[in-house]
């Protein structure tokens, strides 16, 4: 916690985070994107750079990512 | 829209004549999602617990599916766009559960982790840069600001977990954590102590 480096993550603050609320519309989109080998932090930069830095939204899209991965594509 | 998606929508319209099998065959494998995803988030909930989180899990989103699906404009397939809402729940119900059982106390900001605690046999430039950022939270940030930043990044506290707490919601919150990191870097930039060349 108190060498710069973990001080630096501490105050992690980057320029063009996109907030909690921009991913949640687009998070199937962005997984999508993952599930077929894009880079979707071309598409959603801001996102890209908030789901390095929150926790929280993090685990929401590992989880839509999980699922999509593990339980994939259905047919009514 | 991809032929797949296009079938699910027009199934889960409340006039088809498959809607009711449509329905329960979606609310099925978010069932299963959503228990997956408790299990992922092992550690929150206990066992027993996990089948009825999964259910109410799956009928809220369902519900949610049922209210938006016009809003489903075919930009990734259906069942990614329909696992999303059952992962929100889960994220949302894991928050509930750990507040109600384990709601965030003493977070008063003179609480600080001792790891941010000034030592003796800091070199003299760690404590200058410690004793600037204890002065700066004290001192530059908004009493919000403090509080949130007290609690998510010194002690850890989740964002989902606060806002229950503050009657907020995790994206106001971020705000202010956001915020309050920037304040505190451009102190510790204007004290002398940048933390990166961007502060310098």
């Amino acid at each position: 916690m108190t060498d710069r480096h973990d001080l630096d993550e501490l105050l992690r603050a980057q320029e063009g985070d996109a907030g909690c609320d921009a991913g949640v519309p687009i998070m199937d989109e962005y997984v999508e994107l993952e599930l077929r080998g894009e880079d979707p932090a071309k598409r959603f930069p801001g996102t890209a750079i908030h789901l390095r830095v929150c926790p929280g939204c993090r685990a929401d899209h590992d989880g839509v990512l999980e699922a999509a991965r593990r339980f994939g594509d259905l047919d009514p | 829209m991809d032929s797949a998606s296009r079938r699910w929508v027009d199934q889960l319209r409340p006039a088809h004549p498959r809607h009711e099998e449509t329905v329960a065959k979606l609310h099925d494998v978010l069932q299963r999602a959503a228990l997956h995803e408790l299990h992922r988030r092992r550690g929150q909930l206990s066992g027993p617990e996990f089948d009825d989180v999964a259910q109410q899990c799956a009928d809220d989103a369902i519900m949610n599916i049922l209210a938006k699906i016009d809003d489903f404009r075919g930009l990734s397939r259906f069942t990614t766009w329909a696992y999303k809402f059952a992962i929100f729940e889960v994220s949302s119900k894991v928050a509930r559960h750990a507040w109600q059982h384990h709601p965030p106390s003493d977070l008063e900001w003179d609480k600080l982790p001792d790891t941010l605690v000034p030592k003796p046999e800091m070199e003299v430039e760690r404590r200058e840069q410690l004793a600037t950022l204890t002065q700066a939270i004290a001192t530059e940030l908004t009493p919000r600001q403090r509080e949130v930043f007290v609690a998510i990044a010194l002690n850890d506290v989740s964002l989902d977990v606060l806002a229950l707490q503050l009657g907020s919601n995790r994206n106001a919150l971020y705000k202010n954590l956001f915020d309050a990191r920037r304040k505190l870097r451009a102190c510790l930039a204007a004290a002398g102590h940048p933390l990166s060349e961007e502060d310098a």
